[in-house]
């Protein structure tokens, strides 16, 4: 018989209850849930021999779920265009140590969004060969992309509906878990961020693809006709969400958000990546230029008698999250099933501070708890693991995040983690000095 | 007089071992300014300016030795037991994930320095640029890329097999090109399934030309060598360090070589004997014999394995009573040789029959030289980097105290040890 093993706590929110239990406790074997509950009710099942972890007033959530990552970037502003031409193994290096960073900030399920060539699964292969620990991954091997698309650098290169078809096929073959397109041009240097980048018979090939293995999907869109073309082709998933005309103008578009409820497709609108910049900006550092905000310069109104370039992009960064904070707000007042996806470590926004983006998701209208569905029971959904992570109800993967400070007072709170467990194994996260390295904070500068 | 900038730290050590003198010193203080050592005097002579800011760290109870410099591993490997051959077939990405881990792992048990002898394809390098990067946290890297092998021969299967003397020669320019600091060849077979481990490996016009090539450059050679034959072809090459230096006749028999020896000690040929593995094969079949479930075949393997052990101490043993300076080098984490455990392969030195301290200077100031590295590192002295280590316990009667190490410093940095990103 394997060890047992409880964690109580004064309070505990299980995700599966609208409110938290008081008194609360975890049962767990073999890393999944057996009982959840309070403690007086459940504590005639727990073994006389079983390891008891007693958090006393502290408070227990259950591991976070990030829906968007990228392992292989380093979140100090450097540009993708710069990761792509860095080697596999350098970048294998990057990705192990930023999955040891989002294990230990408490994020015990990620989706990767957009990794080069094969790193990613080859981490997964070291994770199997025990040669490094990581959360629970859901991959895409790299991103399909047009050539010169947005990430067409990661080596997702595809023209015409054979060779969508064939990457779709390749990739399966190499074992991914969905597929994620890049539906418009990003932040890639040679891309063009407003215009959709596949035509809708190439998009199809590989949606349909993913259908025939019950795989999900997910598009990156920075501009609306993205967005129409990937609702048509039945994609799971609108990432970034940019109610963008091809003109640059950017203006709410309720008839095509009613366009998502109705195919029900998830919303990942990633806020804080645009903020992020804003912090990096304020700092007075000067980080690259992604082809994005120099097609948004020359599209929009920067003003030619603008003689500070910094301050124009620090202009443009606010004005960019404002946009980005009112249409999320809009989205989540109609109803669209916005979560949690960090897109960190993209541009500024390292891995290891995913609860900035659900802090944005708060600002734009989700109550505290709210909040915390994005980042747990929601996002497990999105990802099609309802039946493993986001809650800690029985039968699901014990993955428990103990944090000093209640999120349901504040959603900052969720940066209190004190203790992580992922399938059932207590997490040893190294010295606190270590796990504090990684915390990007808001800037103390006068805005 | 020293030019002192900033960051003045003082170490007050109780004990220190400086790695070149076998004298044990009382109550030395240590000036490191940024990542350099600047003095080394007695605690009650030091002298410095009194408006100079600094920090004094009280270690009276203690003993500061040098960084250890470990100037054989292989960072590439897992230590699991699996063979070479296996390991190579893990993907490149696979394992530089592992380097990277394993670097970190040795740093953190007081490994400042580490020779690298061999990984596959670009890996090494790889793992040196993300150390640069600062992604990958390791001890300084002293690397050979990957390892000349004939086709077939040892370490082969980590991609550089190559045939003839123009290869030779491409192949040294080639890894120089790549950033190599040195050239590792395997002169003789080795554990490769492909490989014969009684035979010398490539010709003797083809080792000379290896060796000509990189001393041209300035870089070292050392050879792998499992057989006596091996042994003369690389050093009539000129090489710079013997690797195993194993005293084995073609047909087999264990036979000390004093011409050999002689060669060595006229060329000034460091010796890099790489006792712990055998030592652990050793204690692997006492284990198993304590276990109780030991059968002949067993019984057998044990006798073998014993016989061997013998015979490499007491060649260890000779050699170093002749002169010739050994070079500590671990040789993990190959085969079942975990990373981390580089005093179990100082230890063996012990054994073999050199003192506790003589031991640690064969893990410092002689690995070092041997490294070509003796300018800056291997040695606590004024001008040398700052890379030393702090133990909780004297190792000078007792060698199995260098496990005890509670500090690492490298480059005037103390490492944190728990950091486990």
């Amino acid at each position: 018989m394997s060890e047992q093993k409880v964690v109580k706590s004064k309070v505990l929110i299980d995700m599966v209850n609208d409110k938290p239990v008081e008194d609360g406790a975890v049962i767990f074997e073999n890393g999944i849930i057996v009982l959840s509950g309070h403690y007086e009710k459940i504590k005639d099942k727990i073994h006389p021999d079983a390891k008891i972890y007693d958090y006393k007033d502290k408070i227990i959530i259950p591991g976070l779920v990030d829906c968007h990552t990228h392992h292989n970037g380093f979140g100090d502003g450097r540009s993708g265009d710069e990761i792509g031409t860095m080697p596999d193994d350098v970048l294998a290096i990057q990705s192990a140590k930023n999955a040891k960073t989002s294990l230990y900030s408490g994020v015990t399920t990620i989706r990767e969004n957009g990794p080069k060539n094969l790193t990613m699964m080859r981490l997964r292969d070291a994770v199997n060969d025990g040669l490094a620990i990581a959360p629970r991954m859901v991959l895409c091997g790299r991103p399909v992309a047009i050539i010169g698309g947005h990430m067409g650098y990661f080596g997702g290169e595809v023209t015409g509906e054979d060779e969508s078809l064939a990457l779709a096929r390749q990739l399966i073959k190499e074992g991914v878990d969905y597929f994620k397109i890049t539906a418009t041009g990003g932040s890639t240097a040679t891309s063009f961020p407003l215009r959709p980048s596949f035509s809708k018979d190439e998009l199809y090939a590989v949606t349909n693809e993913a259908k025939n293995y019950d795989m999900l999907t997910a598009t990156h869109c920075l501009s609306m006709e993205g967005i129409d073309y990937s609702l048509d082709a039945d994609v799971d998933m609108i990432i970034h969400c940019n109610f963008d005309k091809s003109n640059g103008e950017s203006e709410f578009d309720p008839k095509l958000t009613e366009k998502i409820i109705e195919k029900e497709a998830y919303v990942n609108p990633t806020l804080h990546v645009g903020r992020a910049r804003l912090w990096s900006l304020m700092e007075g550092n000067d980080p690259s230029l992604g082809g994005f905000e120099n097609k948004r310069i020359n599209s929009v109104s920067i003003t030619n008698d603008r003689k500070n370039v910094l301050d124009a992009r620090l202009d443009m960064a606010k004005y960019g999250l404002d946009v980005k904070l009112d249409h999320c707000r809009k989205m989540i007042d109609m109803g669209v099933k916005v979560i949690t996806g960090s897109d960190s470590s993209w541009g500024d926004y390292a891995l290891g501070n995913t609860v900035h983006e659900t802090e944005l998701l708060v600002e734009s209208g989700y109550s505290n708890f709210e909040g915390l569905k994005s980042v747990t029971i929601n996002a497990a959904e999105a990802l099609g693991l309802s039946d493993k992570a986001g809650s800690l109800q029985k039968g699901k993967s014990a993955d428990i995040v103990i944090l000093d400070k209640n999120p349901l007072e504040d959603i900052k709170n969720l940066n209190s983690v004190s203790e992580v467990f992922f399938m059932g194994e207590y997490i040893n996260r190294g010295s606190i000095k270590s796990n504090k390295s990684y915390a990007q904070n808001r800037p103390i500068v006068k805005e | 007089m020293n030019n002192y900038e900033n960051n003045i730290i003082i170490l007050q050590a109780g004990e220190l071992i400086d790695g070149t003198s076998k004298e044990v010193k009382k109550n030395i203080s240590i000036v490191i300014n940024g990542n350099s050592i600047v003095d080394v005097k007695p605690t009650g002579e030091l002298n410095l300016p009194k408006e100079l800011e600094h920090q004094i760290i009280d270690y009276s109870d203690k003993t500061i030795l040098p960084g250890l410099v470990d100037s054989h591993v292989h960072l590439t490997g897992i230590g699991d037991g699996r063979s070479g051959d296996e390991l190579s077939e893990l993907p490149d990405e696979v394992l530089s994930i592992n380097m990277a881990n394993n670097a970190k792992k040795h740093l953190h048990s007081g490994v400042t320095t580490v020779r690298d002898c061999g990984a596959k394809n670009n890996t090494a390098f790889h793992l040196k640029k993300a150390a640069e990067m600062g992604i990958a946290e390791t001890p300084r890297l002293v690397l050979s890329g990957r390892p000349l092998a004939i086709i077939g021969g040892h370490l082969s299967y980590f991609g550089e097999e190559i045939t003839g003397i123009n290869e030779c020669r491409a192949a040294v320019r080639y890894l120089i090109k790549q950033g190599a600091d040195f050239i590792k060849v395997t002169a003789s077979g080795g554990s490769t399934k492909t490989s014969f481990p009684l035979r010398p490996s490539f010709s003797q016009d083809e080792m000379n030309v290896i060796v000509e090539e990189a001393h041209k450059f300035g870089k070292h050679v050392a050879a792998h060598c499992h057989n006596s034959e091996s042994m003369i072809r690389s050093l009539t090459a000129g090489v710079d360090t013997i690797i195993h230096g194993v005293f084995k006749e073609s047909d087999g028999t264990n036979k000390y070589r004093e011409d050999i020896v002689e060669l060595m000690l006229k060329n000034n040929v460091y010796l890099n004997p790489t006792l712990g593995p055998g030592l652990m094969r050793v204690e692997t079949m006492e284990n198993k014999k304590k276990a109780g479930v030991f059968t002949d075949i067993d019984q057998e393997e044990s006798d073998k394995v014993s016989i061997e052990h013998e015979h490499r101490l007491e060649c260890f043993n000779r050699m170093h009573k002749a002169g010739v300076p050994m070079s500590a080098g671990s040789d993990s984490a190959w085969g079942a040789y975990e990373m981390g455990n580089y005093f179990l392969d100082i230890e063996g030195h012990v054994m073999g029959g050199q003192s506790p301290v003589e031991a640690i200077m064969s893990a410092t100031s002689i690995a070092s030289q041997s490294c070509w590295i003796e300018n800056s590192l291997g040695s606590i002295e004024s001008g040398k980097l700052a890379d030393l280590i702090v133990l909780d316990e004297s190792p000078v009667n007792q060698i199995e105290n260098l496990r005890t190490v509670s500090q690492v410093i490298k480059d005037g940095k103390f490492i944190d040890r728990e950091n486990l990103l």
